[in-house]
Parts: C-alpha cells; structure tokens; sequence
C-alpha cells in the first residue's frame, strides 16, 4: 500500500472515530432547546433560567443499564463542581414516574431529578442512545453530546466540564 | 401601512443598513487598518521628522475618530433593533391577523393563598396549552408582571375557554381550580385574561377570565 493511501486510511478511520465520538453532531453549536419540567422535590425547573451556569444534561432511564453507573459518577462530579458553577439535571425519560422516583430515591442523589414522561424533550434533543450527556455553556449553547456510558467517560465529563467553566 | 408595504420598508431599511456597513467598512480608518504596514524603518524616519509638529494634532485627532465610528456603531446597532423589532411585529401580524387573533394573559395579585404551579388552557375543549412555572415567573406575575400564556387563532363567532389552575392552597395543600368562559370572537381582535386574586373573606384564592372588550 502506497504512502498515500496509508494517509487516506488514517485520515477516513480518524474522520469515522470522531463522527462516533460526537453522536448527534446537529445539536453541537446550536442553543440549547429550552424546557421546562417538574423535579422530585416538586418544583418547576427550566433550563433557560440557568444561563451564565455550565449545565450538565443527563438524560437516564431505569432500564438502560449503563445510567445505573453513570448516575453515582456524575453525582461524584456535581459534588465537586457545583461551588464552581455547574448545574447537573438529570432527566429521566421513563414513562411510570413514579418507578423512575423510587429509582432516582434509591441511588439518593444529590442533584434534580426531573420527569420528561412524554419524551417531549427527549425528542427536541434527539436522543438516539440511553444514557445521554449534554453540556451546555455559559451562553446556552450546547458544546459536547455524549452518547451511552462507559467506564472512564467520566473523565472526558471532566475535561469537557473544566473547559467550560475555564470560558 | 399595510402588510406589503411594511415588508417592502424593511427590505429597503435593511438594504441601507448593509449600504451603511459596506461604507463604513471602505472608510479611510477602516482602509488604514488593512493597508500593508510600512517598512519600519521608513517608518521610523517618518515619525521622528514628523514628531514635533504633528504629535498634539494626531493625538487629539484619534480620539475623535474613535468617537465617531462607536457613534455610527451604536446608531447602526439601534437600527438593527429597531428593525429586529418590525420584523417581529410582522410576523407576528401575518401569523396571528388581527381578524383571527386570540390572546390570553396571566395575572396574579397578592397570592397569599395560592401558589402556581401551572396553567392548562383548553379552548373549545382542545388543549392548546399547558405552562408549568417555575419560581422565579410566579414570583414575577406576583410582583405585577403580566404574561403572555398564548396566542392563536379562532373563527369568528362562539367558543367556550377553559383555565384549569393548579398549585399550593392555603395550608399547604394541592389546590386544582378551573375557571370557564364563554365569548363572542368578533371581526378584531380578542384579548382575554386569567385573573389569580386572593378572596381575603374566604381565606381562599379567586379566578376569574376578564374579557377585555
């Protein structure tokens, strides 16, 4: 194989990876879609009324299997970076809220937990893959989609969560 | 001013604007700044023949320049407002034509006895709207702030409008009241408003639709 195409071949695998990496790259860039839902604790929370915060978006349900590791990880990470002014909200997609409470209260988290039972939002979001980790930054736009969970995804919410309250 | 001519405004104030910019960016400071930098030394011979005589002048000079240009800047900046502001205007006439248009407003006074949660509208027994709010508004329509909850279209004639009101009672305790309405949509406009009002006799709040003729 030609130098070239040796290029070309790293070039084409690099491009795939990253497409990979940044799932659902049409929300990148743009404002975030506002909303406004209930939490657990009963209030009303709207995602517009925490601008000039860096908010963190997780979108879980009690059936995806990975939210089950990545909801105590971003606790871990709202405990230390909510002073520095990061706002985590999870948002769970299940349809029967009150099992998705009973989950939520069993995990005893320490950030708000709000129901999207319609998936109304989940739509606006484009959801294509549970769990789903959205950042927002200062000015409301939304900067990294993660998509699932894995072991160690939690350090790259760091990086991407420093980067943002370093603006 | 019709539709037609307001459009047709806009485009020509928009068309000036971008005329404004486009000179703006040819002007002699903007020509400066993108000219090729002089050799230095050139540069330097210059300024110390120059220095003695011209140095107050330019100074006071600079100044004034920068003054102008923030001044056409802001005046352009208010024109791109203002325009921003008839575009909206009309789009909100070509989507909402006074003939057809519905507008329901939220208000609330005192709230001593009740505390929103969210507001359900049903017009003609259709949901049309559904508004969850958060702290910060309810503390906003209870300061005297008045809110826009929707705006449609209807048909002229009959309609019958539901409010159903749900949040915090006295005590504490989930309250969930409705309120109905039945009016006459007219050729113009229509402007309705949900009233929250405490009932201090009763300890109880009190909602009301105020037609707004």
């Amino acid at each position: 194989m030609s130098r070239i195409h040796r290029v070309c071949g790293f070039a084409l695998s690099a491009l795939l990876a990253g497409a990979a990496l940044s799932a659902n790259p049409t929300l990148v860039g743009k404002p975030a879609p506002d909303f406004v839902l209930k939490s657990m604790d009963g209030r009303n929370l709207r995602l517009s009324e925490f601008r000039g915060q860096v908010v963190l978006v997780n979108f879980w349900a009690r059936w995806a299997g990975d939210s089950r590791q990545e909801l105590p990880a971003l606790d871990r990470i709202n405990t230390t970076y909510n002073r520095a002014g990061l706002v985590v909200l999870g948002v769970s997609v299940d349809e029967d809220a009150r099992r998705a409470r009973e989950f939520a209260d069993a995990m005893k988290l320490g950030f708000p937990i709000l129901f999207d039972t319609m998936s109304d939002i989940g739509r606006d979001y484009l959801i294509e893959k549970m769990p789903m980790t959205i950042l927002v930054d200062r000015s409301g736009v939304v900067r990294y989609v993660n998509a699932g969970f894995k072991r160690g995804d939690d350090r790259t919410y760091l990086d991407q969560i420093r980067e943002l309250l370093r603006e | 001013m019709n539709s037609k001519h307001r459009i047709v405004s806009i485009m020509l104030r928009g068309g000036v604007l971008a005329f404004a910019w486009a000179l703006s960016a040819g002007s002699p400071a903007a020509a400066a700044d993108a000219a090729p930098p002089p050799p230095a030394a050139a540069v330097a011979a210059t300024q110390l023949e120059a220095a003695p005589a011209a140095a107050a002048p330019a100074g006071d000079q600079a100044p004034a320049e920068f003054k102008t240009l923030d001044q056409e800047v802001q005046g352009m900046k208010k024109d791109v407002i203002d325009l921003n502001k008839d575009l909206f205007v009309l789009q909100e006439e070509l989507l909402f034509p006074a003939n057809t248009q519905v507008a329901v407003y939220v208000s609330m006074d005192v709230g001593a006895f009740f505390a929103l949660d969210s507001v359900t509208l049903k017009i003609d027994n259709k949901e049309v709207k559904n508004y969850l709010y958060t702290a910060r508004e309810a503390e906003a329509l209870l300061k005297g702030g008045v809110q826009e909850l929707y705006l449609g279209n209807l048909k002229v004639g009959k309609h019958e409008l539901v409010a159903f009101f749900t949040g915090k009672g006295p005590v504490e305790r989930d309250y969930k009241r409705g309120a109905t309405i039945t009016f006459d949509k007219g050729v113009g406009a229509k402007y309705l408003e949900l009233k929250i009002t405490d009932r201090v006799t009763k300890h109880q709040p009190e909602f009301k639709i105020k037609d707004w003729e």
